[in-house]
């Protein structure tokens, strides 16, 4: 295995015993457009921060354009661009004197500098509000901002984590597509998202980690092909009936009165289902659920997407966060009284 | 060498945020000009106290100089937590900058920002009728004084914002400090107008060390009244060895804390 980055056994364990990454193997080829997913918690950022040299591994091996992680920290340095999960500019510089500042730190200056910040600027779209203050930016532009200033020194690899998360959709179809551009340049790109879509149109490779591990990693093609069935979701009105979970009992009826189901997960809803030939399902399902007396508030399918690849090896849809499942207990218990 | 370039322009980035928020000058500048317009003419009287003739107008602009070195040097510590909460940081150590630099390049801001606001009270010195009697080589010396006092006070604000990562523990530290600190000194009492116990915590207060100095460029020696250009180098060099021995401490630590945050 020879790619730009290679990384095999890594594992990092923090001082206070949390095994935030447990010896996860992938690599990515110049050029590739490598996508690197999971659930908050992950390890996605620890990750990240080895590669950037951000952060020292705990044991296993990570390589950068075949420099060491360890020991050839500085030469990584000098070809990679980071961008936070946080938008980090100096609201008191302007946005040419941010990048021009990025510019400096990677040892680059006079004309050659200038011309670079002059392109740049273009590509972002930020020529108007160059010699404004980044305070002055909304938050779309300052994303841009944060985006061009990791590229001044025309880095072979970007790291991305998170770029596009908090933006508005017109902002985060921009990023995207100057994403898009870059790579066809022959950047390299390695992003964390939640974007399922834009992962889907435009990451040739991704891999999926869940606590820590690599749970599946292929092209997103092969890894919807791998689901081979539609997805069936089921939520439900009530999360208990007759003093038992309704989940369980959904699931019980599923199982013993139908054949082709492959796989029921939990989601945040209630169920899963997937099954080839969907589409003819949902009557027979409805009419045993309501056999059964088990409410349904709602019934949707679809052809498998990258949501049910992640939900199938995590056990979790992507964008679950514990605010949306509070919120939705807590508006099931409003209605209750 | 990319340590004296980087340093260099992240200096350059300090200067333009502070030039770019002014009001951060104001606040340090306020709390001296007003002692040095209001507080010198409320304790006029007591100019006659630490000797016939003496102005306590001159006597009180060393430690006031002193005083605004004291409150600027202690702002480094915020900007640093600053730095690491937004990220900026982190941002700037997944570039090739020379690590020391970072640190270098705050602390020249600091001592530069510090020696051009003794510049300025300074100026409002001379306008109330206070000039160094040592002359422009004594006014260059009060400013590198100052200027070096602001680099070594600034190593305390900084390890305690790197140890800490919490800008209102600096700021509530350093509150807490400067008020016992300015005045268990000779900055604007003579010691002989203390109480005993107090000359003896005076005369072991870094501060008073460095505003001896610095007095003794602006004001004339108690022996002449008039005298004019007389150095007293003892006292001065044993303030510049407080102070380095001051920077040595706090920079040293600093450079320990910032190891290991950046590690």
């Amino acid at each position: 295995m020879t790619g730009i980055i290679d990384v095999s056994q890594l594992a990092k364990t923090y001082g206070d015993g949390t095994k935030a990454v447990k010896g996860i193997s992938f690599n990515v080829s110049e050029g590739e457009f490598f996508g690197f997913l999971g659930p908050n918690g992950a390890g996605k950022s620890t990750t990240i921060k080895i590669l950037t040299t951000l952060l020292r591994k705990t044991s296993g091996s990570a390589s950068v354009a075949g420099f060491d992680v360890d020991s050839d920290g500085a030469k990584i340095r000098k070809i990679i661009g980071v961008q936070n999960q946080d938008t980090v500019v100096d609201e008191d510089l302007t946005g040419r004197e941010n990048m021009t500042l990025q510019g400096e730190l990677q040892q680059m200056h006079g004309q050659a500098l200038n011309e670079r910040v002059d392109e740049l600027l273009k590509i972002v779209d930020l020529v108007d509000a160059a010699d404004k203050r980044a305070g002055f930016y909304s938050g779309g532009m300052k994303k841009r901002l944060d985006l061009a200033t990791t590229l001044v020194h025309d880095p072979k690899i970007l790291f991305l984590d998170e770029p596009t998360t908090g933006l508005d959709p017109q902002s985060r179809a921009a990023i995207w597509a100057y994403l898009k551009r870059l790579n066809e340049q022959g950047i390299t790109i390695f992003i964390t998202t939640q974007y399922l879509e834009e992962v889907d149109r435009l990451c040739r490779r991704l891999a999926i980690v869940d606590l820590g591990e690599i749970v599946a990693q292929g092209t997103p093609s092969e890894l919807k092909q791998e689901i081979g069935a539609d997805s069936i979701s089921l939520g439900f009105e009530n999360s208990t009936m007759n003093g038992g979970d309704t989940r369980s009992k959904a699931k019980e009826l599923l199982e013993k009165k139908f054949d082709g189901i492959s796989n029921i997960v939990n989601s945040d809803i209630g169920l899963t289902v997937y099954a080839k030939n969907g589409g003819f399902l949902v009557p027979e399902i409805v009419r045993a659920f309501d056999d059964a007396k088990i409410g349904l508030s709602s019934i949707g399918v679809s052809s498998p997407t990258l949501d049910d690849v992640f939900l199938k090896h995590t056990g979790k849809r992507i964008r679950v966060e514990e605010v949306s499942s509070a919120n939705y207990r807590g508006m099931f218990s409003r209605r209750r009284r | 060498m990319s340590f004296f370039s980087d340093s260099y322009h992240l200096f350059i980035r300090w200067m333009k945020k502070l030039v770019r928020n002014p009001i951060l000058v104001f606040f340090s500048l306020f709390q001296p000009i007003i002692f040095l317009v209001l507080f010198t003419q409320l304790f006029s009287k007591f100019g006659s106290l630490i000797g016939p003739g003496v102005s306590y107008t001159v006597f009180a602009t060393a430690g006031i100089v002193l005083q605004n070195a004291f409150s600027s040097a202690f702002q480094s510590g915020t900007s640093v937590v600053d730095d690491i909460k937004s990220g900026f940081l982190t941002k700037m150590l997944a570039t090739p900058v020379n690590r020391s630099a970072i640190l270098f390049g705050r602390i020249l801001s600091d001592m530069f920002r510090v020696a051009v606001q003794t510049i300025i009270i300074l100026a409002l010195a001379y306008v109330l009728g206070v000039y160094p009697q040592t002359g422009v080589a004594g006014y260059v010396l009060v400013i590198l004084t100052v200027g070096f006092f602001g680099l070594a006070w600034s190593g305390i604000s900084l390890a305690l914002g790197l140890k800490t990562k919490s800008g209102e523990t600096v700021f509530g530290i350093a509150g807490f400090l400067t008020f016992p600190l300015l005045f268990m000194s000779t900055a604007l009492v003579d010691p002989t107008s203390m109480p005993p116990w107090m000359q003896t915590v005076s005369s072991y207060n870094p501060i008073s060390f460095a505003v001896n100095a610095i007095r003794s460029l602006i004001m004339p020696p108690p022996h002449c009244i008039i005298c004019t250009n007389v150095f007293d180098w003892s006292t001065i060099l044993q303030a510049y060895g407080v102070i380095a021995l001051i920077g040595v401490v706090t920079l040293g630590a600093t450079l320990y804390l910032f190891r290991k945050v950046v590690s």
